[in-house]
């Protein structure tokens, strides 16, 4: 039916237009991104009828096959949930006393920064890249580069900003780098070291450390019936059983004087390896994995003129340190705090980095 | 060739936003197994294995374009990719005029497969993040098995959507 020339024209004008439309993209132009805008208008009303259509079904499937699973999973999450409400009130104490501790250097920090909500409202379609589509953007004051978290840390930065929509790659995406910092010292939990159970803490700190200083008090307390948040706190004392109203002798550790090991502070570039990959630490000084550096430490943003991000914020915990034969580095993973697989609310931080803000 | 591109387009941008739904909504956001299946790539190849191979590029150009307005790669990377998935879908034409089914099904294997490389060595030409990973191994022929599966089911509407009529073969009288 077609001749070989047509079909090799075909190709040829397919080839070069693709071309074409990539360099002119590239390159940043006000009409492509005019394009998008205005085809992400035109295709939300036929994505929420698909997810109208979808929605019984996906209920009536996860109601088959994941119902169990669902119902221990809640299970978990309750326990969890008592635990994690225990360590919310020593957190929000910790988190007040370094605001002050900031306000007073006069040192920047996430807190500084106005935050906007968003909802996750679609994912990248493809295998290859690993963005989230969310429900704010320009009009809302969000631009290119701000850092986006969850409760639970970083997620990723916007490369994308349209009206009412942004796209934001995630941590783990191969092109995502950012500057991070470990803070260790050397209580922090190390390869080989046994997991401190709870009785063996005092508010979240090794009773060993404290043991050179510690003495143990009896103490009178008038127990009163505690709002539920307040209540699982992570103390060793030696009461049995608390009845509200109920004036009990409680013997409690109290550590008169503290000796606080030497924080060090190492710093580095992040980057992602790709979905489901651990992501890779890449520090500064490169010895610092093998000697400072241990397996379970936090790794948070490390801010700077040039950084996307603030100073602060929570991106993961190295999970494995793998030394190099015949190098003095080593391959520093760390996985990340958030769950980037199931993400529905999240908080873009208005934060423009020192160097974008001179540049404007 | 300018009814090649211009005839089918009119069904093409609709059919490619419907597909385009499907898969941002349905298969984008359900993985199995850590892949996500690609059902606008299994249309291309459909409509390659049913219409040939310039029919089949034109496909992937256009469902790819529509691919990356929607999305965060570079306008026209995807449709390059979606464009070299259809028209190697397309080359079964070559063996013969009318594929069977199976022998379609195995083209659009090859082509999706061809197209879920091209991507990410079309991201590194280009200067964007990534390349083959490990994972891959598995993702590609999970992608182009799927597109195979599909392809007898998807083959009417690529045909439809190229205004490709199904050939009638008849006895010649003596």
């Amino acid at each position: 039916m077609f001749s070989g020339l047509s079909r090799r024209r075909v190709l040829l004008l397919v080839v070069l237009t693709c071309v074409l439309l990539i360099t002119l993209d590239k390159r940043g132009n006000a009409v492509i991104d005019r394009a998008r805008s205005l085809f992400a208008r035109v295709v939300q009303p036929i994505d929420t009828a698909t997810q109208a259509l979808m929605l019984p079904v996906e209920r009536a499937w996860n109601g088959i096959v994941h119902f169990d699973d669902l119902q221990s999973e809640n299970e978990a999450l309750r326990d969890q949930l008592e635990h994690m409400r225990g360590n919310d009130v020593e957190a929000r104490s910790a988190v007040l006393q370094y605001r002050e501790l900031l306000k007073i250097s006069q040192l920047t920090s996430k807190f500084q920064f106005d935050t906007v909500k968003a909802q996750v409202v679609g994912e990248s379609p493809s295998n290859f890249q690993n963005t989230v589509e969310i429900n704010v953007g320009g009009r809302q004051g969000v631009a290119v580069g701000m850092p986006v978290t969850d409760g639970a840390g970083l997620i990723g930065r916007i490369t994308k900003v349209f009206a009412d929509r942004s796209i934001v790659l995630l941590v783990t995406d191969p092109g995502y780098s950012i500057a991070a910092q470990v803070l260790s010292s050397s209580d922090s939990p190390g390869t080989g070291t046994t997991t401190p159970t709870e009785s063996t803490l005092l508010n979240g700190q090794p009773v060993s450390d404290l043991t050179s200083s510690t003495t143990s008090t009896t103490t009178t307390t008038t127990t009163q019936p505690l709002p539920p948040e307040l209540q699982p706190l992570n103390t060793t004392t030696t009461a049995a059983a608390v009845t509200p109203g109920v004036t009990t002798s409680t013997a409690v550790a109290v550590p008169t004087s503290t000796t606080l090991p030497p924080v060090v502070r190492e710093t580095g570039t992040l980057q992602g390896q790709g979905a489901d990959q651990p992501m890779l630490l890449r520090f500064v000084d490169t010895t610092s994995a093998v000697t400072s550096v241990k397996v379970g430490a936090v790794v948070d943003t490390a801010g700077g003129t040039s950084s996307n991000a603030p100073q602060g914020i929570p991106i993961g915990i190295i999970t494995h340190i793998e030394r190099q034969t015949g190098s003095s580095s080593a391959l520093v993973e760390v996985t990340p705090n958030a769950n980037l697989k199931s993400l529905n609310f999240v908080a873009v931080v208005l934060y423009v980095s020192n160097q974008d803000a001179i540049g404007k | 060739m300018r009814n090649i591109i211009l005839g089918p387009l009119l069904r093409l941008v609709p059919v490619g936003l419907v597909a385009l739904s499907i898969q941002r909504v349905i298969f984008g956001a359900h993985p199995i197994y850590g892949v996500k299946l690609q059902f606008v790539l299994a249309l291309v190849v459909a409509a390659g294995a049913g219409g040939g191979a310039d029919r089949g590029a034109v496909a992937g150009f256009v469902l790819g374009l529509l691919y990356d307005v929607s999305g965060n790669t570079p306008l026209g990377l995807m449709a390059l990719a979606y464009g070299l998935a259809g028209m190697t879908a397309g080359y079964v034409h070559s063996f013969t005029p009318d594929p069977q089914w199976w022998l379609a099904s195995i083209f659009a294997f090859v082509g999706a497969a061809v197209g879920e490389i091209a991507i990410p060595v079309a991201e590194v030409i280009t200067g964007q993040s990534g390349w083959i990973t490990s994972d891959a191994r598995i993702t590609i022929p999970v992608v182009a098995g799927f597109a195979a599966l599909m392809c007898p089911a998807l083959m009417p509407v690529g045909r439809w959507m190229m205004g490709v009529k199904r050939k009638k073969w008849k006895a010649m009288l003596e």
